[in-house]
């Protein structure tokens, strides 16, 4: 395309320019005979005719230079450094408004930017075929932002009521200080401030660093609180990969003095430093109410690497995927899922060695499955870590449950291996009120497996034990989606009865020990093999 | 269902790392060692590496029962109290028995918490709390553990000296009075162990054995010979004795070193190093090429990456497909 003096912007919809002044001229002279619509049928048809040439003929253009206003504070290199990479490799007119579109995405994504506009205009008179690439950024009025909402987060185990500040473009460097303060259901806080760090130029890919201080209490559930201070670096993230570092102090206690021999080994200080790698498709059309597509999440954790070779080793894998099935009537859906994990530690004497307890799989919780990718973790049906292994928290007189609200006097251990799976069935209610609110119902099915392969466990794991430890749990309910959050005010839920065995020398006392046991699997739908002698 | 007071298994002390030839060497976990093997009560002892500054160890544990150092006076205290094992049934009426046993317990205690923190270097404190822990969590536990011990003792820039003279002072009146109570007997009292044997027995293990040479406190102890024969002699017959009813050390699963038995050999511990420090070495190498390959891979990746952006709603109206 030869040179022209109209410009091409890429958020309106361009007028092109035809070589042929000859033809406006002929137009303007015509169009003094024509009437309106016709002048504007025949623009519309030049338009068209220009934009089916521009889209289906090859149009050589490069880009001479990248201009650059509206930055008072954005440092330059960093808006060329987004740029330039992108419109170096740009060759025809098509590339060209492809390539600012991304520019455009770009600039956007480092949210420092009220608003971008990229307009393409025409190169030096003497370079033709040439096209300048004005970018023209509006910086953000106030570089404070707040935010008050309930979030789900990676660091966190289940929903949160989070707010948090953010700092846009303090250095000029695109550099975004947010600090945020967050507390879960569960009793679990985070202080955590993050920003991203100065762009390198050899890396397109930018990194980001985040701080946080982390506490989680689960005394009511394994008898120990955990403090995590931790130094997170995202190294890549792109639609379907993010790798990340994680370097964290971690700090378990237990101030009730309660827990049990597992729980009480694993006490004390550790340092993690982790890589982490995610690989994520997600091809639903809903992430929370998804009616169709499918969903694979693979998440691999190695640990153990330097600073320090006494920190936690640990080799950890998830992996789930969903699927989502259209009924055609109601809006109804077949969602399937299965997640999977496996925790092993590594290095000498890795066979005796326990799994990290924290980083051990839990299952239970209010969670549904069917939106959540976070592994092997939700079970409908248990409550918070309630299902799996367990050992028995400490005696202490004859009140056990001293400041405990949970009254099984057990301690949820988690497992190393985990699987879940699930099928549930969404619809729409018959009342349209309902219908439009985005009221539906479903019905669920729910099945979850922990087991222990640590501390040559593995050695007596067996398909059969594998069988046995699976726990089920069916229901229906109506869920409520609300801006903030999704709600289910109403679900019934059936959990299966687990088998227990028991040895016992004594007969009175396998009976009493029986009675009492079933009582205690009843309330609590754990497993467990005791010994009463 | 089990019962914890119902039936005792075996018992399990829980301490510090053992060093400096000593079982244990943390200055509260060798009382405890000792009052268990004066007790001859069959014991295993593991040890935790990952909890220096928690004040419930030591402990002892037997099935779900757990008598933590924190509770009650003591893990010793404790066990008194829980009827498992007493050994100062007859003594604890008698007024200098408790006497000398409190001054064992405040005047040398804290001579020993100040040497060990403040007074000598910090090598000793390394050693025995935070050689297993990755460096800077060590380096930070370690001044927060001494400013901690500095407010404990009362301790400023103005009273530094004055406070270490009332210290080393109290301690060596301390010594002398036990000095002379003792004369040449086994024990303190009635020629057979009582809690004041193993408070006082683990005190000077520590003094002899894992504080540094150049310190006061282990100068002023070697002042009194029979303390220091009354000490080598219950070492030998308690502590140094491998009979097979006496403790079985174990290491704790969950911690990242190993040790096995009360007394590291010093030749197997320095190769061991080596070859730890060829490995580390090599580890570390290893990891910085690893590295600068993940660097290179994503410099290369980034070159590509732009196809994965993803566009946001175009306004332009323009349709190319």
């Amino acid at each position: 395309m030869e040179a022209s003096d109209h410009e091409f912007t890429h958020q309106e919809n361009f007028h092109g320019d035809d070589d042929d002044d000859d033809e406006q001229e002929e137009e303007g002279e015509d169009s003094e005979f024509m009437s309106p619509e016709a002048r504007i049928r025949t623009k519309r048809a030049k338009m068209e005719s220009l934009i089916r040439r521009l889209s289906t003929e090859r149009v050589p253009v490069r880009v001479h230079d990248i201009v650059i206003k509206g930055n008072t504070k954005t440092k330059r290199s960093l808006i060329e450094s987004e740029v330039e990479p992108i419109f170096r490799d740009a060759t025809t007119f098509q590339q060209l408004i492809r390539a600012a579109s991304v520019a455009n995405a770009q600039l956007e994504r480092l949210d420092v930017f009220d608003s971008v506009n990229i307009t393409l205009d025409a190169g030096p008179p003497e370079l033709p075929g040439t096209a300048n690439v004005v970018v023209e950024v509006s910086e953000a009025k106030n570089p404070l932002a707040g935010d008050l909402g309930i979030y789900t987060k990676p660091e966190a185990r289940s929903w949160s009521l989070e707010g948090s500040l953010k700092l846009k473009n303090l250095f000029g460097y695109g550099d975004l200080w947010d600090g945020s303060v967050a507390c879960g259901w569960d009793q679990t806080s985070e202080i955590s401030t993050g920003m991203p760090l100065p762009k390198f130029k050899a890396l397109a890919t930018p990194l980001s660093a985040r701080i946080s201080l982390l506490s989680q209490d689960w005394l009511n559930f394994s008898s120990y609180k955990e403090q995590v201070l931790g130094l997170s670096l995202g190294l890549l993230s792109t639609r379907n990969h993010d790798i990340s570092y994680n370097l964290s102090w971690r700090t378990s206690t237990d101030p009730s003095q309660m827990s049990s021999d597992t729980v009480r080994r694993q006490l004390g200080h550790s340092l993690f430093s982790a890589l982490k790698y995610a690989f994520k498709v997600d091809r639903r059309d809903s992430p929370m109410r998804p009616t169709r597509g499918h969903a694979f999440v693979s998440t691999t954790q190695l640990g153990g690497l330097f600073p320090d070779m006494r920190s936690l080793r640990l080799i950890r894998q998830e992996l789930d995927l969903r699927y989502a099935i259209p009924l055609g009537f109601y809006r109804a859906a077949l969602n399937f899922g299965i997640s999977g994990g496996v925790i092993f530690p590594w290095g000498s004497a890795y066979s005796n060695t326990p799994s990290y307890l924290p980083e051990r799989f839990f299952m239970g919780g209010n969670s549904s499955p069917v939106f959540s990718l976070r592994g092997p973790t939700s079970v409908l049906g248990f409550k918070a870590r309630g299902m799996g292994p367990a050992g028995p928290r400490r005696f202490v007189g004859d009140n056990s449950n001293d400041g405990n609200s949970d009254n099984s006097g057990m301690d949820h251990i988690g497992g190393d291996l985990a699987l879940t799976a699930f099928a549930d069935l969404s619809l729409d209610l018959p009342l349209r009120v309902l219908r439009e609110a985005g009221v539906h119902g479903h019905v669920f099915v729910c099945t979850g497996s922990l087991n222990t392969l640590t501390e040559n466990a593995y050695r007596e794991f067996s398909f059969q034990k594998f069988q046995d430890s699976f726990r089920s749990s069916a229901g229906f309910g109506v869920i409520v989606p609300t801006k903030l959050f999704r709600m289910e005010p109403l679900k019934l839920r059936f959990l299966s009865v687990p088998r227990v065995s028991i040895e016992a020398d004594d007969r009175d006392q396998l009976v009493a020990c029986h009675k009492k046991l079933e009582s205690f699997v009843r309330k609590c739908g754990l497993n467990r093999k005791r010994s009463c002698s | 269902m089990e019962d914890g007071r119902g039936e005792r298994e075996r018992l399990t002390l829980v301490a510090r790392k053992p060093c400096f030839g000593l079982p244990t060497s943390c200055p509260k976990c060798l009382p405890v060692y000792i009052y268990l093997k004066f007790s001859k009560i069959p014991f295993s002892l593991e040890f935790n590496l990952i909890r220096p500054d928690s004040d419930q160890l030591p402990f002892v544990e037997s099935g779900d029962y757990v008598a933590y150092n924190n509770e009650k006076g003591g893990t010793i205290q404790k066990l008194k109290e829980d009827g498992i094992v007493d050994l100062d049934s007859e003594a604890s009426g008698i007024p200098e028995w408790v006497s000398m046993k409190a001054m064992v317990e405040s005047w040398l205690a804290e001579a020993v918490m100040y040497e060990l923190w403040v007074g000598s270097d910090h090598k000793s404190a390394d050693k025995i709390y935070y050689s297993d822990l990755p460096w800077p969590i060590g380096k930070i536990l370690y001044f927060k553990q001494v400013h901690s011990v500095k407010q404990l003792l009362g301790i400023t820039s103005d009273n530094a000296e004055r406070r270490e003279e009332e210290i080393y002072g109290r301690a060596a009146q301390a010594y002398g009075a036990l000095s002379s109570w003792l004369g040449e007997q086994s024990f303190f009292f009635e020629n057979r162990p009582t809690s004041l044997d193993a408070a006082f027995l683990g005190h000077v293990l520590f003094t002899l054995h894992a504080l540094p040479e150049t310190s006061v406190l282990r100068s002023k102890l070697l002042s009194h010979a029979n303390l220091v024969n009354y000490a080598e002699n219950l070492k030998m017959e308690y502590v140094d004795a491998n009979s097979s009813s006496s403790s079985v050390p174990q290491t704790d699963p969950s911690s990242s070193a190993s040790r096995r038995g009360s007394k590291p050999k010093s030749k197997p511990k320095r190769e061991k190093t080596e070859e730890e420090k060829k490995f580390r070495r090599r580890a570390k190498y290893f990891l910085a090429t690893q590295l600068v390959a993940v660097l290179v891979f994503l410099s290369l990746l980034g070159g590509s990456n732009d196809a994965d952006v993803e566009l946001g709603d175009s306004d332009d109206g323009l349709d190319y497909e």
